[in-house]
């Protein structure tokens, strides 16, 4: 049972609709965090898929409540962590990744697919940081078509501390910066899948502070949900996109509630 | 009588701007910028800081002698309720001494 201190509240699970992530720091003493990154470090070859059976105390990360409350709030209680994961270890002088999504889009109002990243060493600027482009989850744009991108206003990099996870939407751009330092920048991704739809809500709701009711005249006020819904524009689009993302969001929070069928 | 090729220093050379805009309008807003030098080993980045951006809006890059050629494309199929890449794609260009 998932304490429900650990869960998210109703104005991050609409921020999280909103942006495509969440980042959360690991419950786990910096030892642990240290260690995993130590047998990183001496693995003779990446291992892929297996990298949990090489480095078994990732296990510990994904099991922390820190972890498990946010991927509880957002994929409800019996999700599954799928078999392809990947220690993505950026060397010392390894130049910057395009933007990409991972797999093929699959654009749907149903948030069912989740990437988590888990950075066992702090991430400073120079190492090659993760950088995601937040609201680009629900675009449908193939890999290939992001090639004339470098740099987006509102792109955020990962500057993490040790023990971070970032649990994003499937579909949300990313890339890497080149790293610079002299240090390796260690993300091991896993992929989260939702076993089945809510039939209610399973973060920390409570359905009588949700303001449904949209403040025209203030949207600026952004710590309601039906703001943070319809108002949120981290990449600064057109009011047409906005229009669009505004009627996907309301969708995904009515999916999650249980009210989608 | 013998002809010397310029040198590659006195060509002019064609720089490239990707500007992504909010809208098709060379007033609005952009999202995202793209400079392409022509030097040898030139990659456009993704950098973590801040790239301080020249110009706020396709506008400003022709009042600084951009000139546009090519405009956003609308000949793709369109669909008001999908969303797909990021602005309205304008390419520019500037033909200048480039030293590599």
């Amino acid at each position: 049972m998932i304490e429900k201190r650990y869960l998210l509240t109703d104005t991050e699970v609409a921020h999280f609709l909103v942006q495509g992530y969440h980042t959360v720091e690991s419950t786990l003493p910096l030892s642990v965090h240290e260690n995993i990154a130590c047998q990183l470090d001496a693995l003779p070859e990446n291992p892929g898929d297996a990298i949990l059976e090489s480095v078994p105390e990732l296990r510990q990360v994904l099991d922390c409540p820190a972890v498990t409350g946010v991927c509880h709030s957002l994929m409800g209680s019996d999700y599954e962590l799928k078999s392809h994961r990947h220690w993505h270890c950026k060397q010392p002088g390894d130049g910057f990744m395009q933007w990409h999504q991972d797999s093929i889009n699959q654009r749907d109002t149903r948030i069912d697919r989740f990437l988590a990243l888990y950075y066992p060493r702090t991430v400073t600027a120079d190492m090659g940081p993760t950088v995601i482009v937040p609201g680009t989850q629900y675009r449908n744009a193939p890999t290939d078509r992001m090639a004339t991108y470098s740099n987006f206003r509102g792109q955020v990099p990962l500057v993490v501390p040790a023990g971070t996870v970032a649990v994003t939407h499937h579909d949300l751009w990313h890339g890497t910066a080149a790293n610079r330092s002299s240090a390796r920048r260690h993300m091991i991704k896993f992929l989260f899948r939702r076993t089945r739809s809510n039939t209610e809500p399973t973060w920390n709701h409570d359905s009588e502070s949700v303001d449904s009711q949209i403040n025209w005249g203030r949207t600026d006020q952004m710590e309601s949900v039906a703001h943070i819904l319809s108002f949120g524009n981290p990449l600064g689009v057109g009011g047409t996109d906005q229009y669009k993302e505004r009627v996907i969001r309301r969708r995904c929070w009515e999916q999650l509630l249980g009210e989608d069928e | 009588m013998s002809s010397t090729a310029p040198s590659s220093q006195t060509v002019p050379r064609q720089r490239l701007l990707y500007l992504h805009a909010t809208t098709p309008s060379v007033f609005s807003r952009i999202l995202g910028l793209t400079l392409i030098e022509p030097i040898p080993g030139h990659r456009p980045e993704i950098t973590v800081e801040d790239p301080q951006w020249p110009y706020d809006t396709v506008h400003d890059a022709l009042i600084d002698g951009w000139q546009i050629v090519q405009f956003p494309l609308f000949q793709a199929s369109y669909d008001d309720r999908d969303l797909d890449v990021v602005g309205y794609e304008f390419i520019l260009q500037k033909m200048e001494i480039v030293d590599d």
